[in-house]
């Protein structure tokens, strides 16, 4: 038994639940043969990879869906190995070439060049090319872009990329004007809310409109969370009550206590209260920028008007330099500080407008 | 490239693209190219826009000497194109292979590429004349492609090789940003920076090739095209083609254009969201820099068109300037990697705080 | 080994026993090179200060035996302790060493390794017991072999002297485990036992420490007497002992270990003040009695070695003598002027001149342990505030009143050098601040501040191409930035520091994506949704279709109790005589030795850095050396 998030993922751009215009265009594009590089982008959970996989089954056929998991040594020219996990079927590769840190250029120029080199045997595949799937290429380092830039070009006659990223900001110029773009936004909260109900439709289970409201509100759009959240409520309670509480994971409600724990005083000790739970939040492999990113959202909750400007700043500033500096701890701890210090004054400053 | 750049001289100027699934018997030539490759400018004259530097290399193909290269402008206005129409002319399709180098940022370019490759390609005396009888000058030409991302210690190799073999080779450095080449290399070259093109001259550019393509298209969607590229041709080309690709058989209109640019402007996005910033509030504006983030739209982007829209608002000169002060900041971040989420929202409530000050 | 300990050993030896004959004739040439040396200690560059104080050390000697023929003698010698009352070394510790003598001669058997840094009283201890037990002490001294030297050509050839040495070694452990003495039957039996003790092993061991072990295993098998080994650390960390003695050996051979400590202050005045009365008392004429503040000095400026710290005192009293004048009438009036310039503003240049002063006469590196490192940067102590008053006319007028809240009185430490002596990299130096300053602030004002500094000094050092320049600057700002956020100053008292959870949290948290990512690989998702989403998820689902690695990963990484504060992290303390070492697990401890050789070839010109600093940076290093390699 499989996640519905898998079950019921839609395999052909036939199927798919929404931007169904898009998915047609897809398929007019699979059509026409002249198929170019691919830049994928959009929000987590929005079904990039949903597309991606249908838009392959749409050129190979079902073989795609034949996944096998390697195990790739990869020797760059200074004889270092570096050692990276593939997914790949008889027709694509799947990477993730971030996993290689910094040596991701090589990995994206041996990789590619593996893979156009070894020409489809069968013939009969319709394609004479193989597709290589990056997927987060916006953590690449500068250097892996700027050779991809030109390995795009060197292989084309054997080898297309999609690349699949979250945002076109870090992707540089000469890649994004070397693909076609296509943006997948995340799906509207009726869309979230349809595809929730159609799914436990076919579980054979009945889910009031209001939780799958609630549930697709929570999720923030995001589809995959959506889903998740859906199956733990199933979990949770069945048959389904209106007013259920939806599960929302761990780390979320302790980033909320942390939120209100920092609210309710502003002292060092609290301080370092702080601190030993974001330790916490850390060692459960929550990526320092989220936790900064949703701190930021639960703090801004708890604060109004000229004081939330000022947040933002300071968030802005701090995830800036987490994104920079080589220990997470120092920013976020700062941020943690600033924002108490401001929230003091604030408040200090509201008791004595009061009191005169 | 080379081989790009061979199919797209030999086959015909006609639309290829609708044959390019025929598999594995095809001939090569069959093979798709990007509308990039098969529309760059086949000999100088081509060259769109950039007069002093067509003007010099024009003089070398009469037969005077040419001196070091160095190009450098903005993405897509030519230099590559220019420089490679240039060989082309100089030597012809049977010697251009013996007597041009490429290599770019992709290239292994360390010190030791320059040392070896480059030393050997340049150590090779060449002849006056081509095969054809036709004389042709006695050197050979380098191009460094993307030269601003070679590192100093190979640059400083550069200097010294570049001046030992003045006499059979000359040098074509291409970058974006002149500032990242050492001075000595620089001081070496004679230097031509490349403008953006008019948008008169993009437009005639694109027209051209929609009609070779047989494309239907709007007046509004080429506009539309010629605002979203900047300045950059390349760009330019890429999104018709990919709009082609997306609306075969059918209108390009300038819609398609846009999303394909990933531009959201016409949506009224960034009105609305401005309108939000001079009148709403905070929670208001939360909801919608989170929406915009949703929709997948890149902040650099948004950045951009902000920036524009900004500028054209009724604001006071300290506030615009204050305003595109933090947008300034705000693109460093994004470029080092902060969150576009929380990028945004700080800049926003900043063009909020200004406002208020209304 | 530690060079300097080794320096130390053999100076005195050398003093002793060979060349002190020669060395007479030379008096007028040695009092005058020191003489010259000691006049402009100022100019002297740090690095040449190390090499400048071990060369005083014997200098002092010398000067000594030149103006005093009645003594040939060494202070450290002369007034080497003759019973247990007299060592400075803790009671605990004696009686410690004292127990483990006793109950290993009567077993006849047993091997001790006896660590501390040097001066800290292990041969004194040793020397002590077995004189009040009555036991005879054999010693091993590395034999100098000075044919080898002279003919250098049959040496070369066949490695004869190294071999030799160690085989020489092996002899005399064989013979002296095997034979008694003859003499001691002569003496009338007064005793059977005696102590076999090594302080200086030949260099050979130190390449190929497992031929020691070879050694050490026959002698464990056919023990008839106890084996006494010293060996001294080093603060720089490169701890011969664990090179030498491994866990694993030291389990094999039943050796037991005792570790001193450096020697207290108050002990080490006790014994200072204990000889500076004898001196004066026994020659007032030419010995001038150094008065309190200067044993002080000495005590502090010795850092718990108090062989360097009396041969400072024999120096210093000296100096004072007729024939050396000159210097000592710089010196003089140089700690006067700082004395009375103490109440001045420009303290931090006082501060600067008495330090030169104490490395001046102080023989002995004055490294800082880390506990008081630390201390005296979070318990930010600056001028009373009399004095400060004092100052505003100095400092405060300079500020313009904008400004004048960022007033602060002067520093009493100087926290470059603070980091400096700590021995650590000043990245590792902030993250232990980091970990215990919140302790010290009672503001959140004030701690903003401070963690925005922090940041900051992060931020410089983030980069590693430009880590070697920007990281001293990025301790500065740390160090700096603490202090003067540190606006209440608040006396604390005392509070426990501990050792950095960071480096635990980061090593935790790498581990477990790595982990998340193998195990959890057929969800094909990115780390990031993978690890926000679906685990925390999946721990809330009933689905069967995990194997048990992933349950317990789950059940691990994806839940997270509410109430529970944070369990796993018990900050580790720290305690006041580490120097900036970490005991590590034996696990951890063997990675270490593994990566501080591949670290090292790939830093080049690496300094001999704490080893702690290679196993806690090894991430850092082995990025550097990625790219080097790229």
């Amino acid at each position: 038994m499989s996640l519905w998030v898998d079950k019921y993922r839609p395999s052909s751009l036939g199927k798919v639940d929404f931007h169904k215009e898009q998915a047609a265009q897809l398929k007019k594009l699979v059509q026409c043969g002249d198929f170019p590089h691919l830049l994928v982008y959009g929000p987590s959970g929005a079904g990039k990879k949903t597309r991606i996989m249908c838009l392959l089954r749409e050129l190979y056929g079902p073989g795609v869906e034949k996944l096998r998991i390697e195990h790739q040594t990869i020797v760059a020219p200074s004889k270092k190995k570096i050692e990276i996990n593939t997914i790949a079927s008889n027709y694509h590769l799947e990477v993730n070439p971030s996993d290689a840190g910094n040596q991701d250029r090589v990995v994206i120029q041996e990789l590619i060049k593996t893979v156009a080199q070894s020409q489809q045997i069968q013939s009969s595949t319709q394609r004479d090319f193989k597709v290589v799937l990056l997927t987060e290429v916006d953590r690449l380092t500068k250097d892996a872009q700027h050779a991809l830039r030109r390995t795009m070009e060197k292989y084309m006659a054997t080898c297309r990329l999609i690349l699949c990223s979250t945002s076109t900001s870090k992707v540089i110029g000469p890649i994004r004007s070397r693909c076609l773009a296509i943006r997948v936004p995340l799906p509207s909260i009726e869309e979230v809310c349809s595809v929730l109900t159609s799914v436990c439709k076919k579980e054979g289970l009945v889910l009031p409109p209001e939780l799958a409201k609630q549930i697709s509100e929570k999720s923030g759009r995001n589809l995959r969370k959506a889903l998740l959240m859906c199956e733990a409520c199933r979990v949770q309670q069945y048959p389904f009550s209106v007013d259920q509480d939806v599960p929302e994971t761990d780390w979320e409600v302790y980033l909320r206590e942390t939120a209100n724990a920092i609210v309710s005083q502003q002292t060092p000790q609290r301080l370092l209260e702080v601190r030993a739970r974001l330790y916490e939040l850390l060692t459960h492999c929550i990526p320092p920028e989220i936790i900064m990113k949703c701190l930021v959202k639960e703090l801004l909750n708890n604060c109004d008007g000229q004081l939330k400007t000022e947040v933002a700043h300071i968030a802005a500033y701090y995830e800036h330099r987490l994104q920079l500096g080589s220990k997470a701890i120092y920013h976020l701890e700062a941020f943690t500080a600033k924002f108490m210090a401001i929230y003091k004054k604030f408040m200090e400053d509201g008791l004595d407008a009061m009191m005169f | 490239m080379q081989a790009f750049l061979k199919g797209a001289t030999v086959q015909a100027a006609r639309p290829q693209k609708d044959k390019a699934v025929v598999g594995p018997s095809a001939e090569k030539k069959a093979k798709a190219v990007p509308w990039v490759e098969k529309y760059r400018p086949k000999c100088v004259d081509e060259v769109a826009f950039q007069e002093e530097v067509v003007a010099v290399l024009k003089k070398s193909l009469e037969g005077a000497d040419l001196p070091n290269l160095l190009f450098y402008g903005p993405p897509g206005t030519g230099k590559t194109s220019t420089i490679l129409a240039a060989a082309r002319e100089l030597y012809g399709p049977e010697l251009y292979r013996q007597r041009v180098l490429e290599l770019n940022a992709s290239d292994e370019r360390g010190i030791q590429v320059v040392r070896d490759k480059v030393k050997n390609f340049a150590q090779l005396t060449v002849a006056g004349t081509r095969p054809d009888g036709k004389s042709c000058p006695p050197f050979k030409i380098i191009i460094l492609d993307e030269a601003d991302s070679m590192t100093a210690p190979a640059q400083a190799a550069l200097r010294r090789t570049m001046e030992k073999e003045s006499r059979t080779t000359r040098f074509c450095l291409i970058c974006n940003y002149i500032s990242r080449i050492i001075e000595p290399l620089t001081s070496r070259c004679s230097k031509f920076r490349f403008k953006p093109l008019a948008n008169q001259i993009q437009e005639e550019r694109l027209l051209e090739i929609c009609e070779k393509e047989n494309l239907k298209y709007t007046k509004e969607s080429i506009a539309a095209l010629v605002r979203v590229s900047e300045g950059d041709l390349r760009k330019a080309i890429t999104f018709l083609q990919s709009a082609a690709r997306l609306n075969v058989d059918k209108e390009i209109t300038d819609c398609a254009v846009i999303e394909i640019a990933g531009v959201s402007w016409t949506s009224f996005m960034i009105d609305n969201l401005l309108q939000i910033c001079f009148r709403g509030t905070f929670e208001k504006l939360e909801v919608a820099v989170r929406n915009m983030v949703d929709e997948g739209y890149a902040a650099t982007q948004i950045l951009t068109q902000l920036h524009e829209c900004v500028i054209e608002q009724d604001l006071s000169d300290k506030q615009k300037s204050t305003i595109t002060e933090k947008m300034a900041v705000v693109c460093k971040c994004l470029s080092d990697g902060a969150d576009e989420y929380l990028q945004l929202l700080s800049l926003c409530s900043v063009i909020m705080q200004e406002a208020s000050h209304n | 080994m530690n060079k300097l300990s080794v320096a130390d050993k053999a100076t005195e030896r050398r003093a002793n026993h060979w060349v002190d004959p020669s060395f007479i004739d030379l008096r007028e040439e040695c009092s005058s090179l020191s003489g010259r040396r000691n006049g402009n200690p100022v100019l002297c560059s740090k690095a040449e200060m190390k090499k400048k104080r071990k060369r005083e050390a014997s200098a002092s000697y010398l000067l000594k035996e030149s103006s005093q023929l009645d003594q040939n003698e060494p202070w450290v010698e002369k007034y080497s302790p003759r019973s247990q009352a007299e060592l400075a070394v803790h009671k605990k510790k004696i009686e410690e060493v004292e127990k483990w003598i006793r109950v290993h001669t009567n077993t006849k058997s047993g091997i001790l390794l006896l660590t501390g840094p040097s001066g800290c009283g292990k041969t004194a201890t040793v020397r002590v017991l077995s004189l009040e037990m009555g036991l005879r002490v054999q010693e091993w001294i590395s034999p100098t072999n000075l044919e080898a030297y002279s003919s250098s050509h049959e040496w070369r050839m066949n490695g004869f002297s190294s071999s030799s040495q160690s085989s020489q070694f092996q002899d005399f452990l064989l013979r002296a485990n095997k034979y008694n003495c003859l003499k001691m039957a002569g003496d009338g039996g007064v005793t059977h036992s005696k102590l076999i003790l090594v302080e200086d092993l030949p260099n050979q061991f130190y390449r190929q420490p497992g031929a020691l072990h070879e050694i050490l295993r026959g002698f464990v098998r056919t023990s008839q007497c106890p084996l006494v080994f010293i060996v001294s650390d080093s603060l720089s960390g490169d701890s011969s002992s664990r090179f030498l003695f491994p866990k694993d050996i030291q389990e094999e051979l039943g050796i037991s270990s005792i570790s001193f400590n450096p020697v207290a202050p108050t002990a080490m005045m006790k014994v200072l003040t204990c000889i500076s009365t004898q001196e004066a008392a026994k020659s007032c004429r030419s010995v001038c009695v150094p008065d309190q503040t200067l044993l002080e000095t000495l005590c502090s400026g010795s850092s718990g070695d108090i062989r360097s710290a009396i041969n400072s005192l024999q120096f210093s009293c000296l100096s004072t003598d007729s024939c050396t004048s000159v210097e000592t009438g710089l010196w003089r009036t140089k700690k006067d002027r700082s004395l009375c310039r103490a109440g001045s503003t420009t303290s931090q240049r006082k501060k600067k001149s008495k330090q030169e002063e104490e490395l001046a006469i102080g023989g002995k590196d004055a490294s800082l342990f880390l506990f008081r490192a630390l201390g005296k940067i979070l318990h930010c102590k600056r001028e009373k505030h009399e004095r400060a008053d004092g100052a505003e006319g100095g400092c405060g007028r300079g500020l313009p009143s904008h400004l004048l809240h960022h007033h602060r009185a002067a520093l009493l430490v100087d926290p470059e050098l603070v980091v400096e002596r700590s021995h650590m990299s000043g990245e590792f130096f902030s993250l232990y601040l980091h970990q215990n300053y919140l302790d010290f602030f009672c503001e959140v004002e004030d701690v903003e501040r401070a963690s925005e500094y922090l940041s900051d000094a992060d931020l410089l050092t983030a980069d590693w191409m430009n880590r070697s320049v920007l990281g001293d600057y990025g301790s500065s700002v740390a160090t700096r930035g603490l202090l003067h956020s540190n606006s209440q100053q608040a006396s604390v008292g005392f509070r426990a520091l501990h050792k950095p959870s960071w480096l635990l949290v980061n090593k935790k948290h790498w581990e477990n994506c790595v982990a998340a990512q193998s195990l959890f690989r057929s969800f094909c998702l990115t780390p990031v949704s993978l690890q926000t989403e679906l685990l925390p998820y999946l721990a809330k689902l009933t689905n069967p279709m995990r194997n048990q690695d992933q349950i317990t990963f789950i059940q691990d990484v994806g839940q997270m109790s509410l109430r529970r504060f944070s369990s796993r992290l018990k900050p580790e303390a720290l305690t006041d005589k580490e120097s900036g070492e970490l005991e590590m697990d034996s696990e951890e401890e063997e990675k270490e030795v593994k990566e501080a050789g591949g670290a090292e070839e790939g830093l080049p010109a690496s300094q001999p850095q704490p080893t702690l600093n290679q196993v806690l940076l090894e991430d850092e290093d082995l990025i550097i050396e990625e790219y080097i390699s790229d």
